[in-house]
């Protein structure tokens, strides 16, 4: 046993014998390899089994595992739905608090928040959600991540049109620190009600979480309420059989999808500041052209036939999609409004609406994050940007115009620049930059892959002054750290080592990456701490 | 010739699994909230993520890698698993891998390397080797027979009872041997030769007596002359369909015969107006999905080639993904009678929550059985049904079993008696 | 040490102020709270002087006050323990109009007097709060978590980012604005988060004790050019609720409030003191108040159906309430109202919160729309036991965010010059709000006495944000002596 016999006892003792093991065979299925950052560096040579995992029912239980791992200065991993490699144990003889039995779930539907245990899932909370005329944002994530761990961590997809960056949509709640000691925010922090998140005070929430969050290096939220947002009532159907089941949209006019065809890229960004500021829509995005390809495709090798053609190459430049949602919140009265309004912006682009089916598979309630890993078995996301569209459209140009020297082993995409979408009615943008690679040893200079992953974008991010959140975690902190605020990382570091100062609290995180850098040849980590970011 | 069992044609299916847990969710878009949200049995009885279907592939690749070796855990790991499939429809709805072949290949290779399968089935094996039936009961296996079944000595089509219908629940091989007579069509049975299709000894790994069974059966059949083999047990359908193609490495167009399952029969000719229900039956119930004849249903298509870049294969390959399995069939023989008020429960058709009884798991680990039978039998409650069907013995009895035993007051039926019953 | 010689190498000497009259002047404000003198006045004229004043402060450990507003009600900048007043009113540039991007960029004296004709000039505006002082800090109102008049953008804060400096002095960019090269990069500073923590939320909230903001970015929404307004009078609370709640979650409408009489009064009233009378007594004792506006584009089209979705929720929930286009008995029938709310409080006339008395203690926290009439029944019991007149009592309820919470204000009238009433309200102010925070009250921005109930009740909160306050400020210069620092 890797941590000490009187450790496990307690912790047994905490949840009953039949929520711990240390059974090496089991600790087997908590070795990373998992989620969003598989196959990256710190993925394939960081990870190591777990000495313990412990399945805790609540927060007290949380409290007593998170003192034990405090009193013995064990590390510990909590984990939700473990849908990122900085969710994976990388110390030895670590405990993973895997979390799926603290799946309580409370909607309040007059308050319009839903009271969440980190064991709940998206498409569990938005199947509630619209059965009350309400909705959650399903995120890119998939809808299989933690309702909880996503909200604190990321939170972000095309139905974010409306409601915008996800730190705006936690509310109360309650937070084991690293030490085991509860600290309630929001009006926990005075009530047992979670159904608003400020204060008293100095908001704590901005420790909790940001840009993005700590992945389970400060403690473990153990209950969060987040906010619903308003949607029509009329309801979604799930239809159809695997792999083919959609949610239909209702015959009334309450709920559609719009494809349109952009004649250039120009016109599909203007297009984008327009629909923002006639605030009409409910989401709003670019559809990327490898999207198209994998929606026609049957299979992985349908896919392939398909973009392995002067078509799909000349796409990237030709063609333009712009998908629009309309939702007639109030009426189908405000849905054929938004509807003229959208024919309105549209037409004055040129722009020509293609045949789109009634009914969603991508974002509602069903977000396939895994089809991402269709195309060649491994992907990431290098997210360019959240700030405008504007910015977000010349950074995913700009990483376009670099990515051939990385490719391979990345996937050519032709020069694609990536998936934006607008949020908070148009106020900011969001790009994610999509990178696909052959997850295969043995090849040639596959480290390429995490240099441009790690190394390459958030440089360049950091020169062109480009708002990467990935790169706060998958990237050496001595670089994006330094460059952005500046010096964020310090106050990482302050925060660490006043809330965690053993480190306890799933150590390497956030510093993985620099860790990782260390060991490999590739990097001249000289270039970037040396460097002064404050000219840009 | 390829192996289809064997664990090392499915390393890059268990490498590429990125664990987004479509094996363990019920399909987002269908997802009724936190309860019943989960449609793996196992992974919802035992909680660790070595009980999902892929913190199981990456406890066999650990085993492959020579990172971990056999124990106890180990071996209950991947026997407390009814090979349900809900895995591999799952996967396969984003990921096209094989998550059902590697559970089935891992205990081929636990039993090739002397570690498996469990006690308990090697005493069903043993029974079916020594007594051609599960249970090694001496009786003859036309037991279930009566008088007033009208039974051909030669015909295009072959009922095969299975061991359950044939020993435990005759009634559902008499209704189903009455509901031929009455449909009007000429069926034979396989007579002394009946035996038992392997479904158990395949299931538990041992594929060297599976595959003997398997060639013995299908000669058997042959030598009738039919061509078509009738069951009214998901689990003998999906040997006969999938299981004894997929050991033969053939496709099963190639097999020479057909397997179809009395619902397949019936609801053609309800649907033709050729079969009616003169009966009504005043009762709330829930369908009940049998695995293997529902998600596993498809027959088998066999595969052989490369894996190339990007993991591309070549040449393409046919995926069984559950979309055309069993489903409507029943539904449509049950919507037809009157009285009968048939309610959807929370996780059906391809996400449908295993009876318990499967793969070994009801021999092995009858505990666990009870469990997931009680747990769906609690689905059953939550849509105010109060009878349960499946199209399998198995479901019925383990059903029957839980309903007792947790005094839920829930009946389960075979969905043979219930036509039986009304026509 | 000389503080003042240093302070004048820093700002000039023009700029550092200790006369008596000067300090007396810094020393209170409109409210109830004693008055403390500081040491001295700085003015700061460039937003480089911030910093370095702040890291003498830090170096001398010498409070520091930072105060933008012409005009404060609550107490918090009143110095009590010494120290330099920062008055930041000179740093009042609108730095950057972005419409394109929807934004503006703006140092904390901007007021919003200043901001509101400057971009109307261009058809857009900064959402603001209930009829705001034309001198008061837009910064300041949202960094104290202002609740805007308008609930209907899901994402509510209209505050993206900023420059902040932390009270040991160092300069940091919050969210988009963190990136090398701002203001002149792609990245415009939109985006609130991070970078790594949501830096931005820390000095939320905190009356300057957490640092000091050297400006802002803000968003921008149009400035509707056809509206509708609608009344929606009550008798009793109670009966407001259902509305409060449906109407908003159906995306309907602009500024969306609540005022009882006298607040309404307060605010329509035009010859002092015979219309406010006139119309407190003649008002609805409840008025819910709805505007519906027309954006740019087809802006009679959205005012229809918007119109037919509210009556449709009458027609479907509350039949019963009447839906007017005017106030009967009063002059135009308060559609003026409408244009009032796109603007400060005009700066000439006495602010509308003090008209009745001549000075006001407003009694606000977050709570649910349906706990509201359970709280205001509260204060209806207990104001007369502190002789407060009922007919005095100012409420405005406030819906936040289409109405998941609202903002429920208590309005106190009372003569600034009598102590003794004074100090009566001050009493009243702070066992009233013991009893609903009691009660469930969430007061998430805890003033004067609030701030040691509020935290002695918040344990676990109180513990870590000192913790918090420690690493941002280990020598507790900013703004000492209140919250729980």
């Amino acid at each position: 046993m890797g941590i000490p016999q009187e450790a496990y006892k307690a912790m047994e003792d905490i949840v009953g014998s039949q929520y711990i093991t240390d059974d090496q065979v089991i600790a087997q299925a908590y070795v990373g390899r998992l989620g969003h950052g598989k196959d990256t560096g710190i993925d394939l040579e960081m990870n190591v089994p777990p000495a313990v995992i412990v399945l805790p029912r609540t927060t007290k239980e949380v409290q007593g595992i998170l003192k034990i791992a405090h009193r013995y200065k064990i590390n510990y991993v909590p984990a939700s739905s473990f849908w990122i490699s900085h969710c994976a144990p990388k110390r030895p003889n670590s405990i993973v608090l895997d979390l799926k039995r603290m799946n309580d779930l409370e909607i309040d539907e007059e308050n319009m928040c839903a009271i969440c245990g980190p064991g709940v899932i998206f498409s569990q909370l938005q199947e509630e959600a619209i059965k009350r005329g309400m909705y959650t944002t399903t995120p890119g994530g998939g809808s299989q991540v933690s309702v909880v761990a996503n909200h604190i961590n990321w939170g972000l997809s095309p139905l974010n049109y409306r409601n915008g960056v996800p730190g705006r949509r936690v509310l109360g709640g309650e937070w084991v620190l690293p030490d085991g000691e509860l600290l309630r925010i929001g009006s926990m922090s005075t009530s047992d009600d979670p159904f608003w998140g400020e204060g008293p005070g100095p908001d704590l929430r901005g420790l909790l979480r940001g840009w993005i969050g700590w992945f389970g290096a400060m403690g473990v939220v153990t209950k969060l309420a987040v906010k619903l947002l308003p949607f029509h009532d009329e309801g979604l159907k799930p239809v159809g059989i695997s792999p083919h089941t959609t949610l239909q949209f209702p015959e009334k006019k309450r709920i559609r999808w719009y494809n349109f065809v952009m004649p250039t890229r120009e016109s599909l960004v203007e297009c984008m500041y327009d629909i923002g500021k006639a605030e009409i829509a409910a989401a709003l995005t670019k559809v990327p052209q490898q999207w198209r390809y994998i929606a026609k495709a049957g299979c992985r090798e349908d896919f392939w036939e398909g973009w392995n053609t002067n078509e799909a190459r000349k796409s990237i430049n030709n063609i333009h999609i712009c998908r629009v949602m309309l939702v007639g919140y109030a009426s189908e009265e405000q849905l054929e409004y938004e509807e003229r309004v959208l024919m309105d912006i549209m037409d004055s682009y040129g722009a020509k609406l293609g045949r789109t089916r009634q009914s969603d598979n991508s974002w509602i309630k069903n977000a396939d994050s895994a089809t991402m890993w269709m195309m060649t078995g491994a992907y990431t996301s290098v997210q360019v940007t959240v700030d405008t569209v504007d910015c977000g459209v010349k950074g995913g140009e700009g990483l376009a115009r670099e990515k051939p020297a990385f490719t391979p082993p990345l996937m050519d995409d032709y020069g694609e620049p990536g998936w934006f979408q607008v949020s908070e009615i148009g106020h900011m943008g969001y790009i994610e930059f999509l990178q696909y690679w052959d997850p295969n040893p043995n090849q040639e200079n596959l480290y390429k892959k995490d240099e441009w992953n790690y190394i390459k974008v958030p440089t360049l991010d950091a020169e062109w002054g480009m708002f990467n959140a990935f790169n706060m975690y998958a990237s050496p902190m001595n670089l994006t750290g330094k460059a952005y605020g500046p010096e964020c990382r310090k106050w990482f570091e302050k925060v660490k080592a006043e809330f965690d100062p053993d480190k306890i609290s799933n150590d390497p995180i956030p510093w993985d990456v620099d860790e990782y850098v260390d060991k490999v040849d590739w990097v001249n980590k000289e270039d970037y701490i040396n460097r002064d970011w404050s000219k840009g | 010739m390829k192996d289809n069992y064997d664990i090392n044609n499915y390393t890059y299916d268990m490498d590429r699994c990125i664990g987004c847990k479509g094996c363990v969710w019920v399909d987002h878009v269908y997802m009724p909230g936190v309860r019943y949200g989960v449609k793996c049995p196992s992974n919802a009885y035992k909680l660790f993520d070595g009980y999902a279907p892929m913190g199981r592939e990456k406890i066999g690749k650990a085993l492959l890698e020579g990172r971990i070796d056999y124990t106890p855990e180990y071996l209950d790991v991947m026997y407390m698993c009814q090979l349900c499939g809900a895995c591999d429809a799952g996967c396969k709805r984003n990921l096209d891998l094989e998550p059902l072949s590697v559970l089935e290949s891992l205990r081929v290779k636990a039993v090739k390397d002397g570690k498996g399968p469990m006690p308990a089935h090697k005493k069903v094996a043993q029974n079916i080797a020594e007594k051609g039936n599960r249970y090694g009961a001496a009786e003859k296996r036309s037991g279930w027979i009566t008088k007033d079944t009208k039974i051909s000595d030669k015909a295009d089509m072959v009922y095969f009872p299975g061991c359950s219908a044939s020993y435990v629940e005759k009634g559902i091989a008499q209704a189903t041997g009455k509901i031929l007579n009455k449909a009007g069509i000429n069926f034979m049975t396989l007579g002394d030769k009946d035996t038992c299709c392997g479904h158990p000894v395949a299931t538990s790994g041992m594929l060297d007596e599976a595959k003997a069974i398997a060639r013995k059966n299908i000669d058997i059949l042959k030598a009738t002359g039919a061509t078509t083999l009738v069951t009214s047990c998901a689990e003998c359908y999906n040997t006969w369909k999938v299981i004894y193609p997929k050991m033969l490495s053939k496709n099963f167009a190639d097999m020479g015969y057909q397997v179809i399952h009395l619902v397949e029969v019936v609801s053609k000719l309800v649907n033709e107006g050729k079969f009616t229900f003169s009966k009504p039956m005043n009762i709330r119930a829930a369908y009940h999905d049998p695995c293997r004849m529902a998600r596993q249903g498809e027959p088998w298509v066999e595969w052989e080639g490369t894996r190339g870049q990007w993991g591309i294969l070549t040449p393409k390959k046919e995926y069984r993904r559950g979309t055309f399995g069993v489903y409507q069939q029943p539904r449509d023989i049950l919507n037809k009678i009157q009285g009968l008020d048939l309610v959807e429960m929370p996780r059906m058709k391809e996400n449908a929550f295993c009876c318990g009884a499967g793969g070994g798991v009801m021999d092995a680990y009858p505990d666990f059985a009870m469990w997931a039978a009680t747990e769906r039998l609690t689905e059953v409650q939550s849509v105010a049904a109060e009878a349960v069907i499946s199209a399998c013995p198995y479901c019925k009895k383990v059903f029957n079993e839980a309903s007792k035993a947790n005094n839920m007051n829930i009946k389960a039926y075979d969905i043979t008696e219930i036509i039986l019953a009304c026509m | 040490m000389d503080l003042k010689n240093e302070l004048q190498k820093i700002v000039g000497a023009g700029n550092v102020l200790d006369s008596p009259e000067i300090l007396e002047e810094y020393s209170t404000d409109n409210g109830i709270y004693p008055p403390g003198m500081p040491t001295v006045v700085v003015k700061a004229g460039k937003s480089e002087d911030v910093a370095k004043v702040i890291n003498l402060a830090n170096k001398n450990s010498t409070p520091v006050i930072p105060v933008s507003s012409g005009v404060h009600f609550q107490g918090c900048t009143i110095p009590y323990q010494g120290g330099i007043v920062l008055d930041l009113s000179n740093l009042n540039k609108i730095l950057e109009i972005d419409p394109p991007n929807r934004r503006v960029r703006i140092e904390p004296g901007v007021t919003w007097g200043q901001i509101t004709d400057e971009l109307a000039k261009e058809n857009i505006r900064v959402i603001s709060p209930l009829l705001p002082h034309a001198d008061r800090s837009v910064i300041t109102d949202y960094l104290e978590r202002e609740a805007p008049v308008v609930p209907k953008y899901e994402f509510a804060e209209p505050l993206m980012t900023y420059e902040i400096v932390w009270p040991n002095g160092e300069v940091f960019r919050t969210g988009s604005a963190s990136v090398p090269g701002y203001p002149d990069s792609p990245a415009k500073g939109t985006n609130p988060a991070g970078p790594g923590l949501d830096f931005y939320r820390l000095p939320q909230g905190a009356q300057g004790t957490m640092g000091v903001i050297n400006w802002a970015n803000l968003k921008l929404e149009y400035l509707p050019k056809i509206n509708k307004i609608f009344f929606m009078p009550f008798e009793d609370i109670n009966a407001a609720i259902e509305p409060i709640y449906k109407i908003p979650r159906v995306h309907i409408g602009q500024e969306f409030f609540l005022l009882n009489h006298v607040d309404l009064a307060l605010i329509l009233a035009k010859q002092w003191p015979d219309d406010y009378d006139r119309l407190s007594d003649i008002l609805p004792s409840w008025t819910l108040i709805l505007t519906i506006s027309g954006p740019p584009r087809r802006p009679e089209e959205r005012i229809e159906y918007e119109k037919e979705a509210l009556f449709d929720l009458k027609k479907q929930y509350f039949q019963d309430m009447p839906i007017l286009e005017a106030l009967p008995g009063v002059p135009g029938g308060g559609r003026e109202l409408i244009h009032m709310l796109r603007k400060p409080w005009p700066k000439e006339e006495v602010y509308w919160k003090n008209r009745l008395s001549g000075a006001c203690q407003s009694l606000f926290f977050i709570a649910r729309p349906e706990d509201a009439p359970s709280f205001y029944e509260k204060v209806v019991d207990e104001a007369p036991k502190y002789g407060y007149p009922l007919e005095d009592l100012g409420v405005y309820l406030q819906p936040i965010e289409q109405s998941r919470v609202c903002h429920l204000e208590f309005n106190m009238f009372y003569d600034p010059d009598d102590p003794i009433e004074r100090e009566k309200i001050r009493i009243m102010n702070r066992e009233l709000a013991q009893d609903l925070l009691d009660m469930g009250a969430i007061f998430t921005r805890p003033y004067g006495d609030l701030a040691d109930m509020v935290y002695e009740k918040a344990t676990s909160y109180t513990t870590a944000l000192k913790r918090v306050k420690k690493m941002f400020d280990p020598n507790n210069i900013m703004n000492p002596g209140r919250l729980c620092f």
